[in-house]
C-alpha cells in the first residue's frame, strides 16, 4: 500500500474552547440523555457559553437504550437549534473523529459553534454479563465467519497480544505495567471510576479471561458522558479559556476483522500517525503528552510502536524501561484511560481529548505535566484496525 | 471482466462446505483465494468468486484460550481455544482448535481442518444452521 501522506491536507482553522464530563462510574439515577446534558452543561460553563450559542451538534450511537436517531434525540433533549447535526460512528475512534468533523464544519462556515457530546449508562442499565454478551454479539467479530467460534471482544485483542508476545518477546509483566500506570493516573483524577491503586501482582493474578489477557488488562464498563465545544478562532478570542488548536489530524484503516488480517501486530495507527504528524509538521519527539486509546493493555504497546514513539516490537520494553507515568519522558493517558478512569462505550475516547485539553491549559492539577505544549490524542476503533490521530497545541 | 452482480453468498458457501468439503472462496479471474467471503475479490475486484476445495491444512498464527464464555451457548465448551490459522493456500481465518489441551497449543504448530460432517461438534451456530469448520493438530 502506498502512503500518500497528507500532501494537500492543511490544518483546520478551528479551536477547542470548552470541555466537560458528567459524573463517571456507577450513576444509576441518570439515563443517557441526563448524563449527556450534565457533560454539556459543564462544557458550556467551562467555555462561558449557553445552549443558545450552539448551532452545530455531533453525537455517537449508544448501545444500551434504543435511540434510532441519536443526533435528533440529543438535539431535542438539550434544546439545540442546529444548522448542522450528525451522528458520527468511527467506533472507538469516534471521539477523536468528532473533533475533526466539528472543525471541518466550523472552518468551512457551515456553522459557528459545535457541541460534541456522547455517553450512556453502560453499567447501570444492564448487568455486566449482558454488557459482555451484547458486545460479543455486536459484530466486532464477523457475524458469519468469526462469532460462531465464541470469541469475546477481549479474545479478538488477545489474538493480537499473543502474536505480539510470540514475535517480540513481550511479557505479561509489560502488559500489566500499563494497567498499573493507568490506575496511578486515575487515583489522581477526581472523576475516575476506579481510584484504588493496584500492583503488578494484582494484575497478573487477576482472573484469566482470554489468554493472555486477564481481567485487569481489560477496560472498565462505566456510566458517563463527555462533551467538548469547537468554534472559530475569532469566536474563541472572547471566551473564558485559552483556546486549543488542532495542529494535525489523520485516519488509518488497516483491517475490519482480526481473523483474516495477516499482520495483527502492525495497525492503521501507522498511517493515521504519519498523516497527523505531516499535517502538523511535527515528529513524535515533539509530543509532550500522548493520550493513547487503552481499551486493553496491548493496545497501548502497539500504538506506541505504530505512532513512532519506539520501534516495532519495542513497546513492552519501552513501558518497562522508561515508564509511561506522569514523571516519565512521555506521560501516556494521564487521566487513567479506559482501563481506570472510565469507559461508557463510544464516548470513552473523548475523555482522552478533554484531558489533553486540560494538560495544554495547565489545569490538570495533580496530573499536570509541566511545560506541556503539544499533545497527541489517539483513538482506536474496532479490533485495533480503525484509527484516528489528533495533534493539539496551545491556541 | 464481466460485471457479475450475483456474488457468491454466504448460504451458497456453507452449502458447498457441506456437500464438497472444506472450501475457500477463489477468484476465477485472478485465481487468488480470500477469506472471509466478500462480494468481490479483494485482490482484483472481480465478482466471479467460486468456493474451491483446498488442502484444509495450515499453521497456527495466533490463539487465545477463552475461560469466560460470551453467552450461555458457549458455557459448556469453556475453556476453549479460539485460533487464527494461516492456511497453506494463503488466507488467514478464525476457527476453533479442538482436541488439544490449552497448555499444548503453540503458535507455529501444523493444523488441519476437522471433518465436521462426521463428528460431534461443540457448538452449532443458530444463524448458520451448522457448525463452522474447526481445526485440530495435523497428523503428519
Amino acid at each position: 500500500m502506498s502512503l500518500k501522506t497528507g500532501s494537500r491536507r492543511q490544518p483546520l482553522n478551528a479551536a477547542i474552547v470548552g470541555i466537560g464530563e458528567s459524573t463517571v462510574g456507577r450513576v444509576p439515577h441518570l439515563d443517557a440523555l441526563g448524563l449527556q446534558r450534565m457533560a454539556a452543561v459543564n462544557a458550556l460553563a467551562d467555555a462561558g457559553l449557553t445552549f443558545a450559542d450552539i448551532d452545530g451538534l455531533l453525537t455517537t450511537p449508544i448501545r444500551v437504550e434504543n435511540w434510532a436517531m441519536p443526533c435528533g434525540v440529543v438535539s431535542e433533549g438539550l434544546g439545540i437549534q442546529a444548522r448542522y447535526l450528525a451522528t458520527l460512528d468511527v467506533a472507538g475512534a469516534s471521539g477523536v473523529a468528532m473533533a475533526h468533523h466539528a472543525a471541518m464544519a466550523v472552518a468551512s462556515g457551515q456553522c459557528e459553534t459545535v457541541l460534541c457530546v456522547a455517553g450512556q449508562n453502560m453499567l447501570s442499565f444492564q448487568s455486566r454479563g449482558d454488557a459482555v454478551q451484547k458486545m460479543a454479539d455486536a459484530g466486532w467479530a464477523h457475524p458469519d465467519f468469526e462469532a460462531p467460534h465464541g470469541p469475546l471482544v477481549p479474545t479478538l485483542y488477545a489474538l493480537a497480544a499473543q502474536r505480539h508476545m510470540h514475535e517480540y518477546g513481550t511479557t505479561p509483566e509489560q502488559l500489566a505495567q500499563v494497567a498499573v500506570t493507568m490506575r496511578e493516573n486515575a487515583s489522581l483524577n477526581p472523576f475516575a471510576h476506579k481510584k484504588d491503586l493496584i500492583s503488578l501482582a494484582d494484575v497478573m493474578q487477576s482472573r484469566m479471561i482470554t489468554s493472555p489477557l486477564r481481567m485487569l488488562d481489560c477496560a472498565l464498563v462505566s456510566d458517563g458522558a463527555v462533551a467538548f465545544i469547537v468554534t472559530t478562532p475569532e469566536r474563541a478570542r472572547d471566551l473564558r479559556q485559552t483556546p486549543v488548536k488542532l495542529l494535525g489530524h489523520g485516519y488509518g484503516h488497516s483491517h475490519t476483522y482480526i481473523g483474516d488480517y495477516k499482520n495483527v501486530t502492525t495497525t492503521g495507527a501507522v498511517r493515521s500517525g504519519q498523516e497527523a504528524f505531516a499535517m502538523a509538521g511535527l515528529t513524535p519527539r515533539d509530543i509532550d503528552v500522548a493520550q493513547l486509546y487503552d481499551c486493553f493493555t496491548i493496545t497501548v504497546l502497539i500504538e506506541l510502536e505504530d505512532l513512532g514513539f519506539c520501534a516495532k516490537g519495542e513497546g513492552g520494553h519501552f513501558v518497562q524501561s522508561q515508564g509511561i507515568g506522569l514523571k516519565s519522558p512521555l506521560p501516556v493517558t494521564t487521566h487513567g484511560g479506559l482501563l481506570s478512569a472510565g469507559h461508557p462505550g463510544l464516548a470513552g475516547g473523548m475523555f482522552h481529548l478533554t484531558e489533553g485539553v486540560r494538560q495544554l491549559r495547565g489545569q490538570a492539577q495533580a496530573r499536570q505535566v509541566p511545560k506541556t505544549e503539544v499533545v497527541l490524542v489517539h483513538g482506536n476503533g474496532g479490533i485495533i484496525g480503525l484509527h484516528s490521530t489528533l495533534i493539539l497545541g496551545k491556541g | 471482466m464481466t460485471a457479475t452482480m450475483n456474488s457468491l453468498n454466504s448460504h451458497q458457501y456453507w452449502e458447498s462446505l457441506r456437500t464438497k468439503g472444506f472450501c475457500l472462496p477463489q477468484c476465477q479471474a485472478c485465481k487468488e483465494f480470500h477469506f472471509y467471503l466478500r462480494p468481490a475479490c479483494p485482490a482484483c475486484g472481480s465478482a466471479e468468486i467460486e468456493p474451491v476445495v483446498v488442502s484444509g491444512r495450515g499453521q497456527l498464527y495466533s490463539f487465545s484460550v477463552v475461560y469466560r464464555a460470551p453467552s450461555a451457548a458457549f458455557e459448556k465448551d469453556v475453556p476453549y481455544v479460539v485460533a487464527i490459522v494461516a492456511t497453506d493456500e494463503g488466507p488467514h481465518l478464525m476457527t476453533r482448535l479442538v482436541g488439544v489441551k490449552p497448555e499444548d497449543v503453540a503458535i507455529g504448530m501444523r493444523v488441519s481442518v476437522k471433518d465436521w460432517r462426521t463428528s460431534n461438534l461443540p457448538t452449532e451456530h443458530p444463524s448458520i444452521g451448522q457448525a463452522p469448520p474447526l481445526f485440530e493438530r495435523a497428523i503428519s
